[in-house]
């Protein structure tokens, strides 16, 4: 038996303002991407990157879904194995992505748009690049 | 990023960027700016590990059974690394003696630095002879081990307010920590159980900024329980709109409706469950169509029937609010009318049987 067959249907939160003619959407969505543009005026004036933690907003999936579509997708999309997996998707606005992490049982544990010229999560540490040499020298000496 | 931490997580396999977005969440949960993250990374890595005592009094091991068989094994129990776990019972090899010299070596090496967590209640009736380790009450050791402590974090409701040892008629006259240590921070972490999440949490916070999460007036961390379950309760919308399920497999409960008639405390009750959920995400109470038992709030078990609605005012308050400006007569009225009202439905009310249930 899978789960679907139990009835519940889950119904988003906020249902009560949304926008006329537009049903699930709670209006939260839009002033977003005003804060998005001020924090990409703030990357290429300091190099400093950010982020907007979209689990921490109230959000219908009607609105995540209105903001995703907005943003559109880039040329990237990076998929991570651990601990589960993240995808962190470029945008059609460059610097802008889509992160989401998703737990080892596939449910999404966080949720969040970072702006950045490339997310930490993906740049490889020194430490594992050293691990990684050395793996490789071994290799070398084995020929 | 580096530390000790790292390399010891490396060495079972779970890799820095598992760690980062561990971290990322975490922060996320606890309501933390996005950029908090990479910076409790960082600072747990580093973190040197403090010594941590676990004492059990009057428990079931159920708070134990929840951090430690959460979910996803690698995740909650990398909190396990970044603490010396130097005293836990269920979990320790060492027995007896041995157990107990593990206890004091660690009280003494790190005396006045340690973390003190406690589950399980205090029992003080017959001297507290009701729960003893080692031949001595719990009360006696908790006093001890509380004086070295930097400080104390109460995990479940029993430790955190009696719980279900506390409940009436309290035959051994158990009582919280908070009831007998008066001079150390204490953070209630209460739940039966705690939602494991909360737990690292704290774990968390107290190791990125060596310091104690902001606590609301019940001492219990406002990063997860500043808000009610009914607050961020997915079937929120159906009590806006009056839907409610009135019996467990009616049209309404199939549809997912609001279970507040059908007795749910959520509108009361303080936790994160709604949000962290439990058994990885899979789902909780309300989602699996039960109402909420209130279980991390004080006297959980004496507050009523598990399955008899939230009283709600007869007639909306405003006119008693009202009644108060024109008047301190009429407002003594109108109260005396209320409680008229109140002793009306209180006979008029019928007990719901497990027959009721059945229907």
């Amino acid at each position: 038996m899978t789960l679907d067959v139990i009835p519940i249907h889950v119904v988003p939160r906020h249902t009560g303002a949304a926008l006329p003619g537009e049903p699930g959407l709670s209006g939260n969505a839009p002033p977003l991407l005003r804060e998005l543009a001020e924090q990409v005026r703030h990357l290429l004036e300091t190099g400093e990157p950010s982020a907007i933690d979209l689990s921490a907003l109230p959000l219908t999936p009607a609105d995540l879904d209105w903001l995703r579509e907005k943003l559109g997708s880039g040329e990237i999309a990076v998929t991570l194995q651990a601990g589960g997996e993240s995808t962190l998707d470029e945008t059609a606005c460059a610097g802008v992505w889509w992160v989401t992490h998703r737990n080892e049982q596939g449910a999404v544990a966080s949720q969040f748009i970072e702006v950045a010229f490339v997310p930490e999560l993906v740049k490889a540490h020194p430490a594992d690049v050293a691990i990684g040499r050395e793996r490789l020298e071994f290799m070398v000496s084995d020929l | 990023m580096q530390g000790p931490l790292i390399e010891s997580l490396a060495r079972q396999g779970v890799s820095r960027r598992t760690f980062l977005k561990y971290c990322a969440t975490l922060a996320s949960m606890m309501a933390l700016p996005p950029a908090a993250g990479l910076a409790m990374a960082e600072a747990m890595a580093a973190a040197r590990r403090p010594s941590v005592i676990w004492l059990p009094f009057q428990e079931c091991t159920g708070c134990t059974e929840s951090i430690t068989r959460s979910h996803s094994p690698t995740l909650e129990g990398m909190i396990f690394d970044m603490i010396s776990l130097d005293y836990q019972e269920t979990l320790m090899a060492a027995a007896g003696h041995q157990a107990e010299e593990a206890l004091h070596a660690a009280m003494k090496a790190n005396h006045g630095k340690y973390l003190l967590i406690v589950d399980g209640s205090i029992p003080l009736g017959q001297d507290g002879a009701y729960s003893c380790i080692g031949g001595r009450s719990n009360l006696e050791i908790l006093k001890e081990a509380a004086q070295g402590a930097a400080a104390i974090i109460a995990v479940g409701t029993c430790a955190a307010y009696g719980g279900i040892p506390k409940a009436r008629p309290n035959p051994t006259g158990a009582v919280s920590v908070s009831d007998i240590v008066k001079d150390k921070p204490i953070v209630n972490i209460p739940g039966c159980p705690p939602v494991p999440v909360v737990m690292t949490g704290v774990l968390a916070h107290y190791l990125t900024f060596g310091s104690l999460p902001d606590l609301d007036d019940k001492g219990r961390p406002r990063a997860f329980f500043g808000e009610t379950i009914h607050d961020r309760c997915y079937r929120r919308p159906f009590y806006d709109q009056g839907k409610f399920a009135k019996t467990f497999d009616d049209k309404g409960a199939r549809r997912g409706w609001c279970l507040f008639e059908l007795g749910c405390k959520g509108p009361v009750t303080h936790n994160a469950c709604a949000t962290a959920k439990w058994n990885g995400g899979t789902s909780w109470p309300v989602e699996s169509g039960h109402g909420c038992l209130g279980c991390s709030e004080p006297d959980f078990w004496d507050a009523g029937d598990f399955y008899k609605a939230l009283s709600v005012p007869a007639h909306p308050p405003t006119s008693v609010v009202a009644a108060s400006v024109v008047g301190a007569t009429a407002g003594a009225a109108a109260g005396f009318a209320n409680r008229a009202k109140k002793n009306a439905a209180r006979k008029a009310r019928q007990p719901i049987t497990v027959a009721d249930l059945e229907k």
